[in-house]
C-alpha cells in the first residue's frame, strides 16, 4: 500500500483534538496558579535581597562614619524633612490600602469599585513619585550623590525604590487595561493578586527606608 | 501657618485613617488560607507598623532631632 493511501485527519477532527486539550482550562489554571504564585513570591524575596544589600552597605557606611550626617566642606549635612517625608509616606501607605480594596472589589465582582480603587492607587503612586522628586530638588545643602556616603546611599536606595514604584504604576495601568478588556474573570485573576502583592511589597520597603533615612 | 505643621497634621490624621483601615483589612484576612493570603497578612501587618511609625513621626515622638 502506498503512502498516499494513509488517511489524513480531517480539519474538524484536528480542531476537536485542540479543543479537547484546552477543554479543562480551569483545572489547568488551578494547577499552575500556585506555581506562578510561588514564582512571584520568590521574585519578591529576590528583590528583598537586592534592597538588603544596599541597606547593609548603608549601615556599614553609617557605622564607619565619625559623625552622622557626615560633614561636607566643614558643615554637617542637614536632616531630611521629616514632616514632608511623613506626608509622602502616608500617601504611599494609603495606596496600599486602596490597592487591597481594588482586589477585594474584583473578588466581589464589583467592577466599578475596582476601577475606582485601582485608578486611585495609580494616582497615589504618581503623587508619591512627585513628592519624591520634590524631596530630591529640595534636599538639604550638601546632600548630593557625589559629596558623601549619606547622599550616595540616600539617592541610590530611594532611587531604586522610586524605580520600583514607577514600574508598579506602569503595572497598575496594564492591569487596569487588562481587567477592562476581560483578561481576568471572577475566578481567574492571578495578575491582580500579583499586582497587589507587589504594591504591598513596595509599601513595606518604604517603611524601612523612611525609618533609616528620616527618623534614625 | 507653618507648612511643616500642616504637613504633620495631615500625616497624623491620614495615618490614623490608613492604619485603622489596614488593621481592619488585616483582621478580615486572618481567616483566609493559602500562600497569597499568608503573604498579604505579613505585608499588611508591616503596613500597619508603617502607619504607626508615620503617626509617631508626625507628632515628633520619632525623628525629633531638634531636642
Amino acid at each position: 500500500m502506498g503512502m498516499s493511501s494513509v488517511a489524513q485527519p480531517s480539519p474538524l477532527l484536528e480542531r476537536a483534538a485542540v479543543e479537547a486539550r484546552y477543554h479543562n482550562v480551569d483545572a489547568l489554571y488551578e494547577e499552575t496558579r500556585d506555581m506562578r504564585l510561588m514564582g512571584f513570591v520568590l521574585f519578591l524575596l529576590a528583590d528583598c535581597i537586592l534592597f538588603s544589600s544596599f541597606i547593609f552597605a548603608y549601615l556599614f557606611l553609617r557605622a564607619s562614619a565619625p559623625t552622622w550626617p557626615p560633614v561636607v566642606g566643614g558643615t554637617q549635612i542637614g536632616r531630611l524633612d521629616v514632616a514632608f517625608g511623613s506626608l509622602n509616606s502616608i500617601v504611599l501607605f494609603g495606596s496600599g490600602v486602596t490597592m487591597h480594596f481594588a482586589l477585594e472589589s474584583w473578588k466581589n465582582l464589583k467592577k466599578g469599585a475596582f476601577n475606582f480603587w485601582i485608578i486611585t492607587t495609580t494616582l497615589l503612586g504618581v503623587a508619591f513619585l512627585l513628592g519624591q522628586a520634590h524631596e530630591y530638588t529640595s534636599a538639604p545643602a550638601g546632600l548630593s550623590w557625589t559629596t558623601s556616603s549619606f547622599g550616595a546611599s540616600y539617592f541610590t536606595l530611594t532611587g531604586l525604590h522610586g524605580f520600583h514604584v514607577f514600574a508598579g504604576v506602569c503595572y497598575l495601568i496594564v492591569l487596569t487595561i487588562q481587567a477592562n478588556r476581560g483578561v481576568y474573570t471572577g475566578s481567574k485573576y492571578f495578575g491582580l493578586t500579583a499586582g497587589t502583592l507587589y504594591w504591598h511589597f513596595v509599601d513595606v520597603i518604604w517603611v524601612l527606608l523612611f525609618i533609616l533615612f528620616y527618623l534614625w | 501657618m507653618d507648612v511643616a505643621i500642616v504637613e504633620r497634621g495631615i500625616a497624623f490624621i491620614a495615618s490614623i485613617i490608613v492604619g485603622g483601615t489596614a488593621m481592619f483589612q488585616l483582621k478580615n484576612e486572618l481567616s483566609t488560607h493559602g500562600l497569597d493570603a499568608s503573604a498579604t497578612k505579613v505585608l499588611l501587618g508591616l503596613l500597619v507598623i508603617g502607619c504607626f511609625v508615620v503617626l509617631f513621626a508626625s507628632i515628633n515622638v520619632l525623628g525629633n532631632f531638634a531636642s
